[in-house]
């Protein structure tokens, strides 16, 4: 209101010379008091009842024409901001609750056999010498009681599906590449696995698409090392996905290469 | 401040009913604003832990993933000792350092469940240490073994296993002090500065059993 007086006083000489609009300025006069009474309180009721009665019809023109746009769009900018800063952080919140399990599934091109398969990825028991996958490289199943070593280990040659899919068992996100791969993107592949334990790397033999990734029940094909879907499907799947909890190990497993499984008849050789 | 002004000015003015209204708006208009005033202090409640927990890039989180690497890896190496060693004290230190650095992972791991965060960041590993990134060699933070190291631990036995599993383990050890040392610095979560203290005095404590086992053994 105190912001508005200076503008008012300038524009008043204009309004008053106009007969025209001094009428709807009445009009709102007529009806102002009797709403204002209700909305503001009875101090200002009071005040414009008594004693400035012929003065009425200014005192309404100061509030239609004091309308000046720098406070007001100062006040919207402020709206604004204090809403778009409420907004961020409940985006934040929101953002930092989704779950890995939604992150996964908005990565595009991921496969998702817990939901595709379920009977798939369910926990599954320890088995001996060669199996069967319907998946290819496998995702889930029936494993060797042996895992592969997956603290970070970057492999040179193909390893044993059997131990592969204990170790994503253990939460151990599975890096296969066909092994005609360049060079220059098996580094880049290697530099995301070495040191980092619930990480593996193998080339494969066979594979549909330049790169595979494989976590218990997901999987994801991209033709590209700098690809970063890679690191999405990593940083929601590492340890999330695992079967048994962030606790469980991914040392004390096999560090040896070879496609054949080890079975019990061969511990300690 | 309404209701004591309200009385007066009603007897006063011709236009009783109108003043009834107004009371009531203003007792409702009361009632709306407390009931707005809870809602807002229920909001900041939940909100705040929300938006003052260790973010993404924290070095809380940061210290917690990290460390858990490197606590994966003694827990490796004590469990290698455990199997391939032979003296008894050296041993007994491995038991204990798996054990206890696993309980550990499990406490870091639980941390960074409850703040909303994954295990993996989105930054480099030691990203949140000062020159920490610098550090990381092969990926491998300060004090962490080499793959040829492992794999020589892996082929060794008895007394020779027991003296390579010291020397790296105190190595191990310093390294992981260092990165203590500098989230103590850092950070000012009581949960994460007390466990880390902790971590610190009982590293310190088994480098110095350790520096004894290993002039006894060799």
């Amino acid at each position: 209101m105190s912001v508005s007086t200076p503008a008012g006083d300038q524009r008043r000489p204009s309004v008053v010379s106009t007969g025209k609009k001094a009428a709807p300025a009445a009009k709102k006069a007529t009806s102002s008091p009797a709403k204002k009474p209700s909305g503001t309180g009875p101090k200002k009721a009071g005040a414009s009842s008594g004693g400035k009665g012929p003065r009425k019809p200014i005192a309404p023109i100061k509030v239609s024409q004091g309308r000046s746009w720098g406070p007001i769009a100062l006040m919207v900018a402020v709206g604004v901001l204090a809403a778009s800063i409420i907004g961020y952080g409940a985006y934040a919140a929101f953002q930092g609750s989704r779950s890995w399990e939604d992150r996964a599934n908005s990565i595009s091109g991921i496969v998702n056999y817990r939901e595709k398969d379920p009977k798939l990825t369910e926990p599954a028991q320890h088995q001996q010498g060669k199996i069967q996958y319907t998946v290819s490289p496998p995702v889930a199943g029936p494993h060797n009681q042996d895992w592969q070593n997956c603290m970070g280990d970057v492999y040179d040659a193909q390893i044993a599906n059997e131990h592969a899919v204990h170790s994503l068992e253990h939460g151990a996100v599975w890096i296969t590449y066909q092994p005609n791969l360049p060079a220059a993107q098996v580094e880049e592949l290697a530099a995301k696995v070495r040191g980092q334990e619930k990480m593996l790397m193998s080339p494969y033999e066979g594979l549909d698409k330049p790169i595979s990734l494989q976590a218990w029940g997901y999987q994801l094909k991209v033709d590209n090392a700098n690809d970063g879907r890679i690191d999405e499907f990593i940083k929601a799947l590492r340890v999330n996905a695992s079967v048994e909890g962030p606790t469980i190990s991914c040392a004390q497993g096999i560090t040896a290469t070879g496609t054949e499984p080890r079975n019990l008849t061969q511990q300690g050789s | 401040m309404v209701t004591t002004e309200t009385p007066p000015e009603a007897t006063a003015s011709p236009d009783g009913p109108t003043r009834a209204v107004g009371r009531r708006f203003g007792t409702v208009a009361l009632a709306l604003a407390i009931a707005v005033g809870l809602l807002l202090g229920y909001a900041a409640g939940w909100l705040t832990p929300t938006l003052t927990r260790p973010g993404d890039s924290s070095p809380e989180a940061g210290f917690a993933r990290d460390m858990t690497t490197h606590h994966a890896q003694a827990v490796q190496m004590a469990m290698l000792e455990w199997r391939l060693g032979s003296d008894r004290e050296a041993t007994q230190i491995a038991a204990d350092i798996a054990t206890g650095q696993q309980g550990e992972i499990g406490v870091m791991q639980t941390w960074l469940k409850n703040w909303g965060l994954d295990p993996t960041g989105s930054e480099p590993v030691m990203a949140w240490m000062p020159d920490g990134a610098e550090s990381v060699k092969d990926g491998l933070m300060p004090g962490m073994a080499t793959t040829a190291e492992l794999r020589q631990l892996e082929a060794s036995t008895g007394r020779a296993a027991d003296i390579l599993f010291l020397t790296l383990m105190i190595k191990h050890h310093l390294g992981g002090i260092h990165m203590v040392d500098a989230i103590l610095k850092l950070s000012d979560n009581s949960d994460v500065t007390e466990a880390a203290q902790r971590m610190k005095n009982l590293q310190q404590s088994e480098v110095g059993n350790m520096r004894a086992a290993l002039d006894r053994l060799q």
